[in-house]
């Protein structure tokens, strides 16, 4: 497990993070999510050990990460970074060599990952001579040669397309499958909801929320749609604590204060006609994101 | 202790791992390549000029004939003693002897009698040899003259052998050997500053590459800075001693061959010492460069912030060049070759002119190594202090470490696990 606990870290005026904490759990992949500059990229160089917080500790297993234990962490750094002129396997083996296996186990390593990824018939390629999206792959089998036990992954769908996504979520999963905490960070919050156990949402480094994609999302008010193409204008009027948010045609929005038993507007429903769809309204995590970020923007 | 060492010899490996790719992947790059196959094709053309064009033996073939026949022995004699080597033939009738001339087997024909010889050539006669034909045809000239006033030819002949110009040298001119060995010696020099020049550059490019495309971030979390500094000193270092090498044995190979040198006592010890100047000189401005390229992140800034780097070597060439050959025996040479930065350049020449004594060598060598000491640290400050910093060019104080910033954490990223290390 790793676990960062009240992390602080001050670049000259600017608090970049404030008593930060969360955990990544064997298994588990956590989608770092929050604007540009509210602190993600600092954390990810925190938890790796490359970057010193002013306070705070991180420990994984238990231990703090030492320069010997980083060579178990597979990383991929926001601002990417390889040799151009380097041919995709002999950079794989470089870095495997880098974490520590030697030559024949590097080249052991390097093979069946570029297979994974699709990269095989491109191994003796000059990096330069790939696509952006296949040298993104490159970078994360860069991240993953040294059969690492725990990763650290800066933005690694920026700039993919969707069928790369694809192929980079699995990678992560069999990876997590595998029981490695996965550490990732993302703007793109669809691909969040979907791949991440748990989330942590952080702003003006600081988390503002942090859960599975469940309870994330079941925050909020308790809204549902209710389909019923009979139903005029207060066909709810009789359930005490409901209220109306939005009406589209036969669908009505309704938000029902806190101990409303749903069940009471569906027989409300069903009793000005056939209720063709009652389903629990969820916010996505997008939307999710938008109004905590509104929220502390405005408390702050 | 065993942690210790364990530790120490795994750091050694990265070192090694980060050198050994600096040096394949610069092997096999085509500029590498090429530069090496034109240094020796350099080299080795430089030599078979030497060797066919400017060494060539003026061998002169004169044919006489006739009367002119008795001036054969003392012009072959008289062209010796002003080096220029003489073959005379006999030659029947003046007609073959032209034919000869016109075939080219005969340089010139010398025809008519001893007191009025006819030269026939080609295009134009050899300026010595029409010299040596006239005075011998006065000498006859004045001979018969004397001989009708009854001096007879010997007495004068005696007379003139005895006279001649004596010289007297208030400073030992340089022999022909001695000449060679500073050109040799300079030759060395030269390569030395071409290689340190042009391999430093690398030096400060890559780091820069790495900077620039941000793989220093990934590199750094498992390697440190100094091995990755050293590790690529070293891969380019071991390149640059590879071309030269190459060059090296092209050169003596041939030059052994074809006789254009004619010191072969100085070889070995030059080939010793122009490699033990090459590591050092390299050295020396390797991690100046190291430092200075990792003070920016663009490509395009290379050559201004390695100017200052590129302009003491230059110096120290210029200065090399306009005391060292002229005078390699000189004290200004001496301290010249144990002014660090400069000894790389001068110590070739002393050591191909034989003028260096044991101790010079050995403080030389232990001035140059205290200041690649010297170098190292300062120079892994400033890289370790840089090579993070993304964006725009590095203040030096900030590199030094002497002010603090922002970024100060991220600069020491590397460190502070470091020593947590050592604690535990």
């Amino acid at each position: 497990m790793l676990a960062l606990s009240h992390l602080s870290k001050r670049y000259g005026t600017l608090q970049a993070l404030r008593d930060l904490s969360f955990a990544v759990e064997q298994g588990e992949i956590f989608g770092f999510v929050g604007a540009n500059g509210a602190g993600k990229t600092t954390t990810m160089r925190i938890a790796l050990g490359v970057l010193d917080a002013d306070a705070g500790s991180v420990l994984w297993d238990g231990t703090p990460i030492t320069f010997a234990s980083r060579r178990r962490i597979g990383y991929m750094p926001e601002e990417r970074g390889l040799y151009p002129k380097m041919t995709v396997i002999a950079q794989l083996e470089y870095f495997a060599r880098l974490h520590g296996l030697n030559r024949g186990a590097a080249h052991a390593a390097a093979l069946p990952l570029l297979e994974l990824l699709g990269l095989a018939d491109r191994a003796r390629s000059q990096l330069q001579a790939l696509s952006h999206g296949n040298q993104q792959r490159v970078q994360l089998a860069a991240a993953l040669v040294s059969a690492p036990e725990l990763l650290v992954l800066d933005e690694p769908f920026a700039g993919l397309d969707p069928v790369a996504v694809d192929a980079m979520s699995d990678v992560l999963r069999a990876q997590a499958d595998a029981g490695k905490p996965v550490l990732l960070s993302s703007h793109q919050l669809d691909i969040v909801e979907r791949l991440c156990g748990r989330v942590g949402i952080i702003n003006h480094g600081a988390m503002v929320a942090c859960g599975t994609v469940a309870e994330l999302t079941a925050r909020g008010p308790v809204r549902f749609w209710v389909d019923v193409p009979n139903a005029g204008p207060g066909w709810f009027d009789g359930v005490h604590g409901a209220t109306l948010i939005e009406h589209d045609g036969p669908s009505w929005l309704i938000q029902l204060a806190d101990g409303t038993d749903e069940q009471g507007v569906l027989q409300a429903g069903l009793a000005v006609g056939p209720v063709r769809e009652f389903r629990r309204d969820r916010p996505s995590l997008t939307e999710l994101f938008r109004s905590v970020m509104t929220e502390t923007s405005t408390n702050a | 202790m065993l942690d210790a060492r364990t530790t120490f010899l795994d750091a050694m490996r990265l070192t090694l791992v980060v050198a050994a790719r600096e040096f394949t992947v610069r092997i096999r790059s085509r500029v590498f390549i090429i530069t090496t196959v034109l240094a020796v094709l350099g080299i080795g053309g430089y030599i078979l000029l030497q060797a066919y064009v400017f060494n060539k033996p003026a061998v002169l073939n004169v044919g006489f004939v006739g009367g002119a026949e008795q001036l054969a022995a003392p012009a072959r004699a008289d062209m010796a003693s002003l080096g220029i080597t003489v073959t005379t033939h006999k030659v029947s009738t003046v007609a073959d002897g032209k034919g000869e001339v016109s075939s080219g087997t005969l340089d010139t024909l010398v025809s008519g009698s001893a007191t009025a010889p006819v030269l026939t050539v080609q295009t134009s006669a050899d300026g010595t040899l029409q010299t040596v034909l006239t005075d011998l045809a006065r000498e006859e000239v004045l001979n018969g003259l004397l001989a009708q006033h009854g001096i007879p030819a010997a007495d004068i002949d005696r007379a003139l052998a005895a006279t001649s110009v004596q010289v007297d040298t208030l400073t030992k001119p340089l022999s022909a050997a001695s000449v060679q060995e500073i050109v040799i010696g300079v030759l060395v020099s030269g390569t030395l500053y071409i290689s340190m020049l042009v391999y430093g550059q690398l030096v400060a490019a890559g780091v820069i590459e790495e900077k620039s495309n941000r793989i220093v971030e990934i590199l750094l979390t498992t390697v440190r800075p100094w091995q990755l500094l050293l590790g690529k000193i070293a891969g380019i270092g071991l390149l640059a001693l590879a071309q030269v090498a190459a060059v090296a044995v092209v050169g003596v190979v041939m030059a052994a061959a074809t006789r254009v040198v004619t010191v072969p006592t100085v070889g070995v010890a030059v080939a010793v010492g122009g490699g033990v100047w090459l590591v050092l000189g390299y050295l020396m401005y390797a991690f100046a460069f190291a430092a200075a390229g990792s003070m920016v992140s663009r490509q395009e800034d290379v050559s201004s912030v390695s100017m200052p780097v590129i302009l003491v070597l230059v110096a120290a060439w210029v200065i090399t060049l306009s005391v060292v050959p002229y005078s390699p025996s000189s004290t200004a040479t001496t301290v010249l070759s144990l002014i660090p930065l400069m000894s790389p350049l001068v110590m070739p020449v002393r050591i191909a002119t034989g003028d260096i004594s044991l101790w010079q060598a050995v403080v030389g060598v232990v001035l140059a190594i205290a200041t690649i000491y010297v170098l190292a640290a300062v120079s892994g400050r400033i890289y370790r202090n840089s090579v993070l910093r993304m964006g725009g060019r590095v203040r030096l104080g900030q590199a030094l470490g002497l002010r603090g910033s922002a970024m100060a954490g991220a600069s020491g990223a590397s460190d502070a696990p470091a020593a947590r290390d050592h604690l535990m």
